[in-house]
């Protein structure tokens, strides 16, 4: 059940590491895994806490900055997901991955099991760089 | 009527012909949907009434009810089911409440799935409804906590293995306090590694015939 507001952890290594949704794409309810959606960085991975003015020679690799808005696909949700065969899934939390317009990924590795839908809903790269689905 | 209209328009009688028989036709099309009466049988003298004799009605017994050939449908109905899915009774017996031996809440069950790829957990909760029979597991996958409600009846699910019981009976029906980072057990791989460790162990030294269904005479084995 992402919505606006929720704050997602983002799986990859684009140098995010929370995130906060801003905006479900394509539908007018909350999203699910495998649909994309509007983020905004709250929290850089690796990013030195010394203050906001420091410098960021550590988070050089860091492809987005905090405050940056990027389109991001849900992996995984808190929620729990029925399977059309009747079985369920939930995760312990709200995960995604960032990708640009394209829909390509940003980052390039995943570390974090990511749910199986995303196949039906044609994101087979994501689903290829994570290290298991479910 | 046709001899009656003046001679000097010939074409003028056609029109009252065929009014003539339109209404005719009208009649005779009004009068097919009349129910017709009975015709009138003889003169009213011959219908006198008969006197009252105490005629006994013929009383037609009611039809055989289905609710009697059915006392339980819905009953009957899930057994059927079920014999269909679990034709050799054993999940049945492993999740049933009376056999001391069945998997219980707190073990750690293995569910063998027909896509290949199995899913192992700690089950917290059995939800006993028949044919939707179902059980929620949970593990760590990758440091993220998973749950996973299967359904023990479904084709898909090939069979379903107990990897380890719960030291001490569990005083809960459902464990879902093992969410809690206090309680949780986190992942049980390492236990389900080496469960079938010893499984495949065990089938190489034992015998050559046990095949997929390995699985399930192992739990039937246990009993």
């Amino acid at each position: 059940m992402i919505q606006l507001k929720t704050m997602l952890n983002c799986i990859d290594n684009s140098g995010a590491a929370v995130v906060e949704c801003a905006k479900v794409l394509k539908m007018k309810r909350h999203a699910k895994i495998g649909d994309r959606i509007i983020v905004v960085v709250q929290k850089q991975r690796n990013f030195s806490e010394s203050g906001p003015g420091a410098s960021v020679s550590t988070s050089a690799a860091n492809k987005v900055r905090r405050g940056d808005i990027r389109h991001a696909v849900v992996v995984r949700t808190k929620k729990k997901l029925q399977r059309p065969d009747g079985s369920v899934v939930k995760f312990d939390d709200n995960a995604c991955v960032l990708i640009n317009k394209a829909g390509e990924p940003i980052g390039t590795r995943l570390n974090g099991v990511v749910g199986t839908e995303l196949r039906k809903m044609k994101w087979s790269k994501i689903l290829s760089l994570a290290p298991m689905h479910l | 009527m046709a001899s009656l209209t003046p001679t000097l328009r010939p074409l003028a009688c056609w029109k009252s012909i065929l009014r003539h028989t339109r209404q005719q036709k009208a009649a005779t099309r009004s009068l097919t949907t009349f129910r017709k009466p009975k015709p009138f049988t003889g003169p009213i003298a011959d219908q006198v009434p008969t006197p009252h004799v105490n005629r006994k009605l013929k009383v037609l017994p009611p039809p055989p009810s289905v609710a009697a050939l059915y006392k339980e449908p819905i009953k009957d109905l899930t057994e059927d089911q079920i014999r269909v899915l679990d034709p050799t009774g054993a999940r049945t017996r492993l999740f049933s409440k009376t056999n001391t031996e069945a998997a219980k809440v707190g073990d750690v069950l293995l569910v063998r799935l027909k896509n290949g790829d199995p899913f192992a957990g700690v089950c917290i909760n059995i939800r006993r409804r028949g044919i939707d029979t179902g059980i929620l597991l949970r593990n760590e996958l990758t440091r993220v906590g998973v749950e996973m409600w299967f359904k023990i009846y479904s084709p898909n699910v090939e069979g379903v293995e107990v990897v380890q019981r719960r030291a001490k009976r569990a005083r809960r029906a459902r464990l879902t306090y093992m969410r809690k980072p206090k309680h949780d057990m986190g992942s049980v791989q390492s236990i389900v590694a080496a469960y079938q460790r010893t499984r495949v162990g065990a089938r190489t030294s034992n015998a050559n015939d046990e095949g997929k269904k390995g699985g399930k005479r192992k739990v039937k084995g246990k009993k």
